[in-house]
């Protein structure tokens, strides 16, 4: 039996009237909550409440396993062991690998062996687990896209969208995955912008993790003012280059529970790329500051900046050493600063410094990958334009806390 | 009881509870302010972040205070859900940190807590989130409520849809 177009329309119908109920979608609970994580009324108290959450657990995990029991392990068995079993005493061989003999704790005794292993393994890993743990917990269960939607409006002034805080969170673990992930906003500009804003302001888990050591008291002030830094940079560079910012739609997924299958293999994955990439440069970065030490060179250094330093900065000469440390590891620097003789004030200035000055050697190479996707233009034009944004920033951003200092008379 | 009356005892219940938790984030937040502390019976308002856990507070009441006119209303009832979810975060987060710092024994200790150092890590006195975190749990039970209710109206719905398919085939 053939049917003709209408006929066929009609059965069409027929069936459908039979088979289709049409209702009113029963709204749920569920459906509430997620709308109102995204309103900025309810939704922005409600980030504070997880970011608050995410920085105490950060603290706590990190403070159970280097106060409770690293710190001990590494002062009271490993230290001793290894001053008393290592060969040659007081050579330089000994003074790269162990370090200051007479010295009780390895924050202080800074060799390879000491300082170097203390720093990866003792105050770093716990924190870079710490870390990780949360932010995937957010990212799966679905609220780091929320989180998005949230800080849209603000990143837009300068020239991002809220996608943007995804590598914004990432590189508060580690720079480098922060860069990569900066190939999901649209333009070049948004990717330079961002990258160089992440590379100069914002500081590593890693960093983090020892600035809670180092000063407890002053990391939310620290914060704070790279934070602030980082909006009047980004809207300064937003002004300045050229090109367009363009929109986007964001994708928002339900709520949903995390798998502790999937937390697993992510936080191993992202583990195990802390250990492979950073652990090298922490224990090179002790290694050549040492061998710069012995050789003279950084007391050369260290009178050569001395003007810059001690003057437009306000710190000691002696915090040029940490500064080519922050080169190869930035946590490994603020390690460093903590044995130096200097007030709060300025030892809170140098933690600044380190943030703000270059970017470590894994963040740079990154960066300089990310630019060879354009070409050697792309490479030259990441290079040059981050060189030239960190020196402005750390000369006007840096020297600004001199002044804040002075003004208010601790300096 | 039927759901008006328990929606009616609701509002008034966070009505009072707002209440509190609003005073507490308020108090928190001018002692983070002025820098100084306070020790009150079970209660002590000190320590690290108390401007922020005061400003949360703050939000979590304010959040309740909003919610309590036409409480049956699932928004307002969302509301009620993420107020008692930002005192969870503080709570659980404090409990978290006492857990861990009751296991290892301190910087002149040994390895391990002694029995008497782990117990006294849990006595009083507590922050205000903590007290309030029990009381916060009554939003479960309206949770609860709400997914019945919820469950009813499919089922009815389901069964509707049923019997007119059924007919048709018959």
């Amino acid at each position: 039996m053939k049917l003709t177009v209408d006929e066929r329309w009609a059965l069409i119908d027929k069936i459908s009237k039979q088979t289709i109920k049409y209702g009113k979608y029963q709204y749920t609970l569920k459906d509430a909550i997620e709308e109102i994580t995204v309103k900025p009324l309810t939704g922005i108290p409600i980030a504070i409440a997880v970011l608050y959450s995410f920085w105490s657990f950060f603290g706590a995990f990190a403070g159970f396993f280097t106060d409770g029991f690293l710190v001990k392990l590494f002062d009271n068995l490993w230290l001793p062991w290894i001053q008393k079993v290592f060969p040659n005493e007081g050579g330089w061989i000994y003074y790269i690998f162990v370090g200051d003999p007479a010295a009780d704790n390895c924050f202080e005794a800074f060799g390879m062996l000491t300082s170097g292993l203390f720093v990866a393994l003792g105050v770093v890993l716990p924190a870079i687990i710490a870390f990780y743990l949360f932010l995937i917990l957010l990212e799966d269960s679905g609220y780091l896209p929320r989180l998005a939607v949230l800080t849209d409006t603000v990143l837009h002034k300068i020239g991002l969208h809220g996608f943007a805080v995804v590598p914004m969170i990432l590189s508060l673990g580690c720079n480098v995955p922060a860069v990569v992930a900066t190939r999901t906003l649209e333009t070049k500009r948004q990717r330079f912008m961002m990258s160089t804003l992440l590379a100069i302001f914002i500081p590593c888990g890693a960093q983090l993790g020892i600035m809670l050591e180092v000063i407890p008291k002053y990391v939310g002030f620290v914060f704070l003012y790279l934070l602030v830094g980082f909006f009047i940079f980004g809207f300064i560079l937003n002004k300045i280059l050229p090109g367009k910012s363009p929109e986007i739609l964001l994708d928002v997924p339900p709520y949903q529970k995390p798998s502790a299958r999937n937390v697993g293999i992510k936080l191993w994955t992202r583990v195990k790329g802390f250990f492979t990439v950073a652990i090298p440069f922490v224990l090179l970065g002790v290694v050549l500051v040492n061998i710069l030490y012995l050789s003279g060179v950084l007391d050369w250094m260290a009178n050569l900046f001395e003007p810059v330093l001690t003057g437009w900065f306000g710190v000691p000469k002696e915090t040029v050493g940490p500064l080519i440390a922050a080169f190869l590891r930035k946590d490994l620097a603020v390690a460093q600063l903590s044995v130096i003789e200097m007030s709060v004030y300025q030892l809170v200035t140098s933690v600044i410094l380190v943030s703000l000055y270059f970017p470590c050697i894994a963040t740079f190479v990154m960066l300089m990958k990310e630019g060879k996707e354009a070409g050697w233009k792309g490479v030259c034009q990441y290079l040059f334009g981050g060189i030239l944004t960190l020196m402005v920033v750390v000369f006007l951003w840096g020297g600004l806390i001199h002044l804040i200092w002075i003004i208010l008379g601790v300096a | 009881m039927s759901n008006k009356t328990k929606y009616k005892v609701g509002s008034i219940y966070f009505a009072i509870f707002g209440l509190i938790v609003l005073a507490a984030g308020v108090v928190e937040l001018l002692l983070g302010v002025t820098g100084k502390s306070l020790e009150w019976s079970i209660m002590e308002i000190s320590g690290e972040f108390l401007i922020w856990r005061g400003l949360i507070l703050f939000c979590s009441g304010a959040f309740y205070l909003s919610s309590i006119k036409n409480f049956s209303d699932i928004h307002k009832q969302a509301r009620t859900v993420m107020a008692s979810v930002m005192i969870w975060l503080i709570a659980g987060m404090k409990i978290f940190s006492m857990i861990l710092e009751s296991i290892p024994g301190g910087e002149e200790g040994g390895w391990f807590n002694s029995a008497k150092g782990f117990l006294a890590t849990y006595s009083p006195p507590y922050i205000p989130s903590l007290l309030l975190f029990p009381f916060s749990f009554v939003v479960i039970f309206f949770i609860k409520t709400l997914e019945v209710s919820e469950e009813k109206i499919n089922m009815s719905e389901n069964t509707h849809r049923q019997l007119k398919v059924g007919e048709k085939y018959e």
